[in-house]
């Protein structure tokens, strides 16, 4: 019998190191589950109808919509056409789905991915195996791409010069353009940095074409601080590869497990593989707000944005100290740091960083994010080369390298065509920089972009852009491996056209088709061997092409400038007033997402806000402001002004305001017009990533924020575990009362009788970042909908995977665990006791199924389910729009209004793989079917399985003693079962 | 004065009462009974096609074998329907100048594809393998009846879940060896329960009657 009551702190092993958890401070303040009302699961509103339509009306018009439908559309079924293909492309079978090697390509480096196409339409986009910066797993970013793919909002038709204009006469407008006598002086080109051989090989035609026209990087670039750290340190601008797969990692503002920067792929599988449970490496990180690898970090550090060099400087003086022998330990030694410039506290944790490093020679690394300046950077790389923990540096991979702001003379009077391929600089330039002004003064201004948004507001004359899912390119990832990205459709919208195509007009070598370019190039570059056909093949097969990584750089570290460097900085000084940090957004990027519904409505891992963003303050700072959660200031820094709602983060540094880039678009679409509020508009050129004095003042106005943090509660119960790694080698049996069999009055669940497979799912905290790829994934592969804000804000929404996220102890400094849960398939699932129409009922493999024709919308299981798993269909979210059905998983039910759904482990994965397997007389094998969470997952967090097959993954990790159930006292028997986190601390009083 | 009320109002009073329940429950009953009946849902009607197709021409005076147009069956969860090019594959030897073969003609020159009309529907929350049924040794005609025989193709079985679930749980009457799927007129030789239960052995059929099964 389920245990009636509250095993709130009794079903959680005692632990002394466990510090309590808690979901927001709400709940932290009151000791229990926070607001009432958002804790509950349909609280008061949630059964409202939307806003605008009146109830009358809508029966009205529900009224009109039967009687024009006739009685006969109540059993007759619409009638419906078969298309067959006249002529059938390649290889395809009509309801089997293709899989197609491409990427995506990000600030300058390329992921590989793997897209599924069901009858030419990509549907799914996965990681790609083969491919070095994915290694299978996808990030949000190139997930949610596929949704930009299909985006009604995207800029159908080309303008020149405010004239509506098909693309051939804006081609012979750019081609008049190109036939020029200045040697291309008045020629400028606006860019993303790239990888791609091919554009870069357009670049250098055009210039040899045009010796006097400027190719000029723009965009906020990520690696800035990074790049010119290399700089200073090797004498030259090199791309550092992010291997933090060490023993000992230091991260300082370092943000390296974040969707934003690149590589973060490989570096979190890279990091997570080098953190056995039973060999741990150790993280320490200081960082200037809380973030997802602050949240993994085994000694988490709060600083200010501006501390950074004070602690590096001090770091190194440590490092140099105890390494010594050598003139730059000796130099490094000399460093010195005035001490109100550190707390006691960073000074602490600068010396424990430093023994550890010094502990562990050859096997550490120190690295620093992109928003610190470049003297930090060199330091590290110093400390890096001075413990032997040589750095991996390689050729810079993109070109022209980001620059992070414009130079002054960019668009003199001069200029006369400016050809903008760039995502909307118009947005994302500082305010300072006098771009929008300049622009206008340009003539003839092209811009090419997927949307009519800021910029094309700007410009007469617009090419829209094609998806990167609709043209040939070709792409590097961030260790120089080149891929052949291949198109999965046909543009969408007729008038698109590809970068590469407009390039090539200038380039001169238009006559030829992007594909022909792109194989040319490729035919020269490895000296065109008889096989190149073959080869050429392979690699669109495999996604990569083989002998691509760049080699290692020869570069060695300048001592005396790093050294000098770091005597001539300004003496670091106590901190005084706020500071601003502006931080790309986890979700939005720059902006340019900010049209992605799906992005919209993924709650940012840390903060859970969705469908904005908010001046991020620490408790202790919002209480000396006196300002609570919603409430609007007023930040002012240099002279410019923002008004912002705020929300306070536990674990933020105090007297540090971090804001994200990338809301407040202006014109992108239904979807993302107006949301959030636009930091770039504090975002001068001397302070591109913040800094500053800053002034907050209260507005006295609140701003309702779409939070789910505390959305589906499981009622304050403790159920991401966390345990040091010392105490639970010391004590393994800590969770056996979370593994047992609680006595139960049910009989055994009789239906579980298949002997052929029993499904089931581990999820090891262990290794998740809380990245929320596996959410994506999961909206992507179900035809998950979006709700919207106003939905969020009513607990509507839809995601069936959900991460949650608990702060352990202090709420100025707490402890940060992430937590997947999804159904968890009870084997015993309190949901089918109740329900009246028999809608959700137990397969023989241990699946808990939905089964969404016979639902009628009780909800009388979500109300009995204790892992508030169920979600509801309260209004019909679904749009029966071409564009959206298109995009649609065609192996998985549409649901209408008035149904329950929730996680059913990708059955639909498991009925094909069984249809394969079975018709060849077989069962289905390990490793055939894979959940969607399972695959994307950059960490392998998620495993899926037959607890059946004796070697299977997920069986072992069943059985390892870090597994534990789910609020197992109520003797539910979850199939998902999670393994704990360990943590691996530095040892009190020294490493 | 005269009763008001003559001795057979009462009578009158309970048929109306009578008429006034029962015309809307018989009607309610009769529309429920339309709506699941082959008649109500037009299902068992022949479906005209958009232009004169015969199944009776190729298939029984043929002989042309299912898989050769609709070989999606055996590999795919669809058994489609064949691109024009396969049409053309014989029609741009045979009857190839006739009137009534234009739209096809049309179609493999301008590729544009012929809109033919679906005959075998099942709802949007049914996910239904023709890969696994086939090669499990269920016939095409067990489900499509014979379509050699008709001029347009026609429904022949309900298609409701309780007759899927009649052969899910028990396939044993419906299944053949696999050489004869295809077949439109084989006939067990004997008992077909026996020769159901062989093939039932030879290939492991073990059909699944859980909801996941179909609905997802």
């Amino acid at each position: 019998m389920p245990l009636l009551t509250d095993p709130a702190r009794t079903d959680v092993p005692d632990a002394p190191e466990r510090a309590r958890a808690w979901r927001s401070l709400e709940e932290w303040h009151a000791g229990g589950p926070g607001d009432e009302a958002v804790s509950r699961e349909h609280p008061p509103g949630a059964m409202l109808p939307p806003e605008g339509v009146a109830r009358r009306t809508f029966l009205q018009l529900a009224a009109a919509s039967l009687a024009a439908a006739g009685f006969s559309g109540c059993f007759r079924q619409p009638p419906e056409k078969i298309l067959p293909y006249s002529t059938p492309p390649e290889g395809l079978t009509p309801g089997v789905p293709l899989h197609f090697a491409t990427g995506l390509e990000w600030n300058g480096r390329t992921v590989g991915l793997v897209v599924e196409s069901h009858e030419g339409r990509p549907t799914k986009v996965e990681g790609n195996p083969l491919h070095p910066a994915s290694l299978g797993a996808a990030g949000v970013f190139e997930q949610a791409a596929l949704l930009g793919l299909y985006d009604p909002a995207r800029a159908k038709t080309a303008r020149l010069q405010g004239v509506e204009a098909a693309w051939s006469t804006v081609r012979d407008a750019l081609r008049e353009r190109a036939r020029r006598e200045d040697g291309g002086a008045g020629l400028r080109f606006l860019v993303e940095p790239t990888g791609s051989p091919l554009v870069q090989a357009l670049y250098a035609r055009i210039q040899q074409r045009f010796p006097s026209a400027r190719i000029i990087p723009c965009g906020v670039g990520v690696a800035d601080g990074r790049r010119e750290g290399t700089r200073l340190a090797y004498g030259r601008v090199l791309d550092v590869v992010h291997d933090v797969g060490r023993a000992v990692v230091v991260a300082v503002d370092d943000d390296f497990l974040a969707t934003t920067q690149p590589g973060n792929l490989r570096a979190a599988r890279d990091f997570v593989s080098a953190r056995k449970p039973e060999a741990m490496n150790r993280l320490w990180v200081a960082e200037s707000t809380l973030t997802l690898t602050g949240g993994f970090a085994d000694e988490r550090l709060r600083m200010r944005p501006s501390q950074g060099v004070a602690l590096m400087l001090a770091l190194a003086a440590e490092v140099g100290k105890g390494t010594g022998g050598s003139t730059l330990a000796s130099g490094l030694a000399s460093l010195r740091v005035p001490t109100p410039a550190l707390t006691d506290a960073q000074r602490a944790w600068v010396r424990g960083a430093a023994r550890d490093l010094l502990a562990h020679r050859g096997q550490g690394r120190v690295t620093v994010g992109p928003g610190q300046p470049p003297l930090v950077h060199a330091l590290a790389f110093a400390m890096d080369e001075a413990l032997g923990n040589a750095p991996r540096l390689i050729e810079p991979v993109a070109f022209p390298e980001a620059m992070g702001q414009l130079p002054g003379e960019l668009l003199d009077g001069r200029v006369d065509t400016l050809i903008i391929t760039a995502w909307n600089p118009a947005w994302t330039e500082a305010v300072d920089s006098g771009f929008t002004r300049d622009l206008e003064r340009v003539p003839f201004r092209l811009y090419h972009g997927l949307h009519e948004d800021e910029t094309a507001a700007l410009c007469p004359t617009f090419v829209p852009a094609t998806h990167p899912f609709e043209s040939w390119r070709d792409g590097r990832a961030p260790d120089g491996t080149a891929s052949v990205l291949q198109p999965l459709i046909a543009p969408l919208f007729p008038g698109a056209v590809s970068e590469v195509e407009l390039l090539s007009v200038f380039a001169g070598l238009d006559s030829q088709s992007p594909y022909d370019l792109l194989k040319s190039l490729w035919r020269e570059r490895t000296a065109s061997p008889p096989d190149f056909e073959a080869r050429w093949e392979a690699w669109l097969a495999d996604g990569v092409i083989p002998g691509t990584q760049s080699a290692p750089a020869r570069a060695v570290l300048d001592e005396a400038a790093v050294l000098k460097a770091a005597r001539e900085v300004p003496e670091p000084k106590a901190p005084e007033g706020l500071e601003l940090a502006l931080v790309l957004d986890s979700r939005l990027y720059d902006g340019r997402f900010a049209g992605n519904a799906w992005l919209q409505e993924l709650p940012d891992p840390v903060t859970k806000l969705t469908w904005d963003n908010a001046a991020l303050l620490s408790p202790a700072t919002a209480r000396a402001l006196k300002l609570e959660k919603g409430d609007v200031a007023r930040i002012e820094v240099q002279g410019k002004a923002l008004e912002v709602p705020v929300l306070v983060l536990p674990g933020q540094p105090d007297d540090t305001v971090t804001l994200a880039l990338g809301h407040g678009r202006e014109r992108v679409g239904p979807v993302g017009q107006g949301v959030g509020v636009n930091a770039y508009t504090l975002r001068s050129s001397s302070l591109s990533w913040g800094g500053g004095i800053t002034n907050i003042t209260r507005t006295g106005r609140h701003h309702a924020l779409a939070l789910t943090q505390e959305h589906w509660s499981m009622e304050g119960r403790q159920l991401a575990l966390q345990f040091t790694q010392a105490s639970f080698l010391a004590k393994p049996q800590a969770l056996e009362s979370l593994q047992e069999k609680p006595e139960r009055l049910y009989p055994p669940n009789a239906l579980l009788k298949s002997d052929r497979h029993q499904w089931a799912m581990a999820i090891d905290l262990h290794r998740c970042t809380g990245c929320s790829a596996c959410m994506v994934a999961c909206q992507a592969e179900n035809n998950v909908p979006v709700v919207g804000r106003d939905g969020v804000l009513r607990s509507r929404e839809m995601h069936w995977l959900r991460i949650d996220r608990y702060f352990l102890g202090d709420p100025d400094d707490p402890g940060f665990i992430t937590q997947p849960v999804a159904c968890v398939h009870c084997e015993a699932a309190p949901c089918e006791y109740v329900c009246p129409v028999n809608a959700t009922v137990h397969s023989d493999e241990g699946l808990n199924q939905m089964v969404y024709n016979r639902c009628i919308g009780t909800r009388y299981c979500s109300n009995n389910c204790p892992y508030k798993v169920r979600r509801f269909n309260y209004l019909e979210y679904q749009r029966r729009e071409p564009l959206t059905q298109l995009r649609q998983n065609p192996d998985v039910t549409v649901r209408s209004r008035g149904v329950m759904e929730k996680c059913t482990y990708c059955v639909q994965r498991i009925e094909r793989a069984r249809t394969v397997a079975r018709s060849a007389q077989r069962d289905v094998r390990e490793g055939e079917v894979r959940t969607a969470c399972q695959q994307a997952c950059p960490t392998e967090a998620i495993t899926f399985g037959d607890l059946r097959a004796p070697d299977s993954r997920v069986r072992r990790e069943h059985e390892d003693p870090r597994h534990y159930k789910l609020l197992n006292s109520l003797g539910t028997q979850p199939r998902t079962v999670h393994l704990v986190r360990l943590k691996n601390p530095a040892p009190k009083g020294g490493a | 004065m005269a009763p008001l009320f003559r001795p057979g109002t009462d009578s009158v009073l309970r048929a109306l009462i009578a008429l006034a329940l029962g015309v809307p429950a018989v009607s309610l009953a009769g529309l429920l009974l339309l709506a699941r009946n082959p008649l109500g849902r037009g299902s068992f009607s022949p479906r005209e096609q958009p232009l004169p197709f015969d199944h009776r021409h190729h298939v029984g005076d043929e002989g042309i074998p299912c898989g050769y147009c609709h070989e999606g069956a055996w590999r795919s969860p669809v058994a489609g329907v064949p691109p024009t090019q396969r049409c053309l594959g014989c029609h741009a030897q045979v009857w190839n100048q006739s009137e009534r073969l234009e739209p096809v003609r049309a179609s493999g020159f301008d590729g544009t594809a012929l809109p033919w009309n679906r005959v075998h529907a099942l709802p949007d929350y049914v996910w239904f393998s023709h890969q696994i049924h086939v090669n499990k040794g269920v016939g095409c005609v067990t489900c499509h009846g014979r379509v050699d025989t008709m001029p347009a193709v026609q429904q022949v079985a309900p298609l409701t879940m309780g007759w899927c679930l009649d052969c899910h749980r028990d396939p044993t009457p419906w299944l053949r060896p696999l050489s004869e799927v295809a077949n439109l007129t084989w006939r067990p030789p004997g008992d077909p329960r026996e020769t159901g239960r062989a093939v039932q052995a030879a290939l492991g059929v073990s059909p699944r009657t859980d909801c996941n099964t179909c609905h997802f």
